[in-house]
């Protein structure tokens, strides 16, 4: 029932006539407060809405899975094979980022001294960081995204100041923390990323960590005559040989298993120029082997072609570089 | 222990030393159990009520979380041990001493199994009465030295808690020292062998089931006592003198470290102790079945690790009732508490005691003559229980049973029935009674 009065409505909820309970409620409550006791003792449970059993989850050794969208840290993407970088060192992140804790050096053409669309260094002060994910949003290679990793409590100071070999992941990496989101701008990114390749291929970033990689591999590259130190060099034609290429790299890109935060924080990274010149597995970067990141071992059943076709094939791509390379200075040297 | 000593020792020492040295020891494995079982109950009680609630407790520190007292202490150690300027120096430092030793002391008299009591004490039931009153100094010194109004509020709440609440326990404690006829707490359980209800006065085999807790005196008289220990050690529903919510921490607010700790120590042995004697006098204490049969020959100690055994799970279960206890109810309002004491409980334990009389009278009337009263009336005298000296002991158990059941049943019936809230009193009617006025 209710009353009406000057500040509003009274309600009241009929119990029925006052009765004797000698101590029944609290004997109820208890034996609600057993079953609950005995529950937790016995089942655990996965949907904490239930009513009664213990639902803790014990954060150390369990953990939620993160949705896909979960954000912390922006990081940086490179193709999982060639270690090629996504970024093009656009600054569009750097410009909309509102703690502006996103600071990038652009590369340089080791020749000409001009400004060239890669990346020499990329910090990001994770500490200042807020997390808004608005580089992610506007990067329009996709070469920034936001990491799930959350544990980076340090006592260094200074050592949440993330550098380029600390931030770059592979793309593989990404593609487990949120499959169906990479799904969506996956080949956008990947035909941009060929794009570069394809305009000026020796300028495109190489990741740190995989430059050691890189270096190992190439003695096999180098033998079939397609991969070279020269900076200026390109890839004339990807798309006829893609798989014998993958044939002749012995080991398969390492697994993308990012370092510790630690220990990527220590290893500085090498500016565009040394990496660019070190080590430049250009050719392979064929788009079937760059969209084809998790199964790299699949190719080995093909044979290697015959040494004949191998030494036509080198007279080929030496005749093709040369065109290229006088291609290429001409623009450059004139501005 | 000093028998024991003597007989290692033989009399190359002389008897003051052994006995000293006998009390020494005693006392060091009473202060290491007491402080022990304490750890032991603050994870019980943490791991218990985290269940209760569905969570999962301390399972950090050691296998289970079973450590986690120690870690405690060592933090309770290493923590600074502030004294407030305004405070009483010396009366501050002394509370917590006062508070800790009297409780220890009862563990003096409490048998922990058959043979196995520290003291065997003529008057244990007085002193266990007398020594956990002294209690109440302590905590009134606490509040009072450390100049704070949430202590001084929290030591009146305990001390007014404590001395209403000692009344019933004392009365309920009474009514079984009638019907066993023995204060001394290291008898009691001895006395409650054989079977439920009647004891040992039918004979037949020794079950080490007549427990005091079974008949209608004896269980009217422990829920009377428990619940008195509920409030004498401050537990909930009867945490009124440290109420967090309304008093910080009532009479340890001021207090710290080590000292915070001594009440806190204080307290749960306060708990554990009064769960043994409420185990010894109502429960049987270490009574329980085999034991009668285990008692002689090779097989003794095997029976007193059985009566250890059963001791232990007897009190274990009580704490874990408190714990229990602890996890349902809300906390009363310092008036609830005490109507509780003085209308509820002390009423039905004033009849309770008189039921108590009665049954030691229908069991024993006529076999002593001091036991046997005629009514006289002018012209002739009548032997109004006569005819009990001639009944046999069943019928007399019958007798007794039933006569103390119905009157502890309408003692019940009726304070509940007089201290029921009458219609018009009910709070809904009430605002629904100012309400109306408003309107109109």
């Amino acid at each position: 029932m209710s009353i009406e009065f000057d500040q509003g409505k009274a309600y009241t909820v009929d119990r029925g006539a006052p009765k004797a309970r000698n101590g029944q409620g609290m004997l109820a409550g208890m034996g609600v407060v057993f079953k609950h006791f005995r529950d937790a003792m016995t089942k655990k449970l996965d949907n904490p809405s239930e009513i009664s059993g213990v639902f803790t989850v014990q954060y150390p050794e369990e953990r939620y899975k993160l949705p896909e969208a979960a954000r912390n840290f922006p990081i940086l993407l490179y193709e999982d094979a060639s270690g090629q970088e996504l970024c093009t060192s656009c600054f569009q992140c750097e410009r909309i980022c509102p703690p502006q804790v996103i600071h990038i050096t652009q590369a340089k053409d080791p020749v000409s001294g001009k400004a060239v669309p890669a990346i020499a260094e990329f910090l990001i002060e994770y500490d200042a960081c807020m997390s808004c994910g608005l580089c992610a949003e506007v990067c329009p290679f996709d070469a920034i995204k936001m990491d799930h990793e959350y544990e980076l409590s340090t006592d260094v100071h200074g050592g949440l100041t993330i550098d380029r070999a600390g931030l770059m992941r592979p793309i593989s990496y990404y593609e487990q923390l949120a499959p169906s989101f990479w799904a969506e701008v996956k080949d956008g990114a990947l035909k941009k990323l060929q794009g570069a390749i394809k305009r000026r291929s020796g300028l495109v970033g190489i990741a740190p960590q995989m430059v050691e990689v890189l270096k190992k591999r190439e003695p096999s590259i180098q033998e079939s005559g397609v991969g070279s130190q020269n900076t200026a060099i390109q890839n004339p034609e990807p798309r006829t040989e893609p798989i014998e290429l993958r044939t002749q790299n012995p080991e398969p890109p390492s697994p993308p298993t990012p370092l510790p935060v630690g220990e990527e924080r220590r290893s500085r990274g090498e500016g565009i120029a040394a990496t660019t010149e070190a080590a430049t597995p250009v050719p392979t970067a064929p788009a079937s082997s760059i969209t084809d990141t998790t199964a790299p071992a699949t190719a080995p059943a093909i044979p290697a072609p015959s040494g004949d076709a191998r030494a036509e094939k080198a007279a080929k791509l030496v005749a093709i570089r040369a065109a290229n390379a006088k291609k290429n200075e001409t623009p450059e040297g004139t501005p | 222990m000093t028998d024991l000593l003597r007989s290692i020792i033989q009399d190359a020492w002389p008897f003051w030393l052994i006995s000293l040295i006998a009390s020494l020891i005693t006392i060091t494995i009473i202060m290491l159990a007491a402080v022990g079982t304490m750890m032991l109950m603050v994870w019980l009680e943490r791991r218990v009520v985290a269940r209760m609630q569905d969570r999962l407790g301390p399972n950090r520190v050691g296998p289970a979380g079973l450590l986690q007292s120690i870690a405690d202490g060592v933090k309770m150690f290493t923590k600074e041990d502030i004294v407030p300027r305004a405070a009483d120096q010396w009366v501050h430092m002394l509370a917590p001493i006062v508070v800790v030793s009297p409780v220890v002391l009862i563990f003096a008299v409490v048998p922990w199994g058959r043979g196995v009591s520290p003291s065997d004490f003529g008057n244990g039931v007085l002193f266990v009465l007398a020594i956990s009153s002294i209690s109440a100094i302590g905590l009134m010194m606490a509040g009072w030295s450390s100049s704070n109004k949430f202590a001084m509020l929290g030591a009146m709440r305990a001390v007014a808690q404590l001395i209403s609440y000692e009344i019933p326990a004392v009365l309920a404690l009474l009514s079984a020292v009638i019907v066993s006829g023995s204060m001394q707490l290291a008898r009691m359980p001895e006395l409650q062998g054989g079977w439920p209800l009647v004891g040992t006065t039918l004979g037949g085999p020794d079950l080490g089931l007549g427990w005091f807790v079974f008949t209608p005196v004896g269980l009217v008289g422990f829920v009377i006592f428990f619940i008195a220990i509920l409030a004498e050690g401050e537990r909930t529903p009867f945490d009124i003198p440290e109420a967090d919510s309304e008093i910080v921490a009532g009479h340890t607010t001021e207090y710290s470290g080590m000292k915070f700790a001594l009440f806190y120590i204080g307290q749960y042995v306060l708990n554990f102790v009064l769960s043994m004697v409420a185990t010894v006098v109502f429960l049987g204490g270490w009574q329980g079945p085999l034991l009668a049969q285990l008692a002689i020959g090779n097989l003794a100690p095997l029976g007193g690790l059985l009566s250890l055994v059963y001791m232990l799970i007897k009190v274990w279960g009580l704490f874990f009732v408190m714990i229990w206890l602890r996890g349902a109810l809300p906390r009363l309002r310092v008036d609830q508490l005490m109507d509780f004491a003085w209308k509820l409980l002390l009423p039905i334990a004033l009849i309770n005691l008189f039921s108590a009389a009665l049954w030691v009278t229908i069991n024993l009337w006529g076999s002593s003559p001091a036991w046997t009263i005629k009514v006289i009336i002018p012209v002739v005298s009548i032997d109004l229980l006569g005819w009990l000296e001639t009944a046999s002991p069943i019928v007399r158990q019958i007798t007794a049973l039933i006569v103390t059941a119905a009157l502890n049943i309408a003692a019940i019936r009726w304070v509940l029935a007089i201290n029921r809230r009458t219609e018009d009193e009910e709070p809904e009617e009430a605002m629904l009674d100012v309400l109306e006025q408003r309107v109109a």
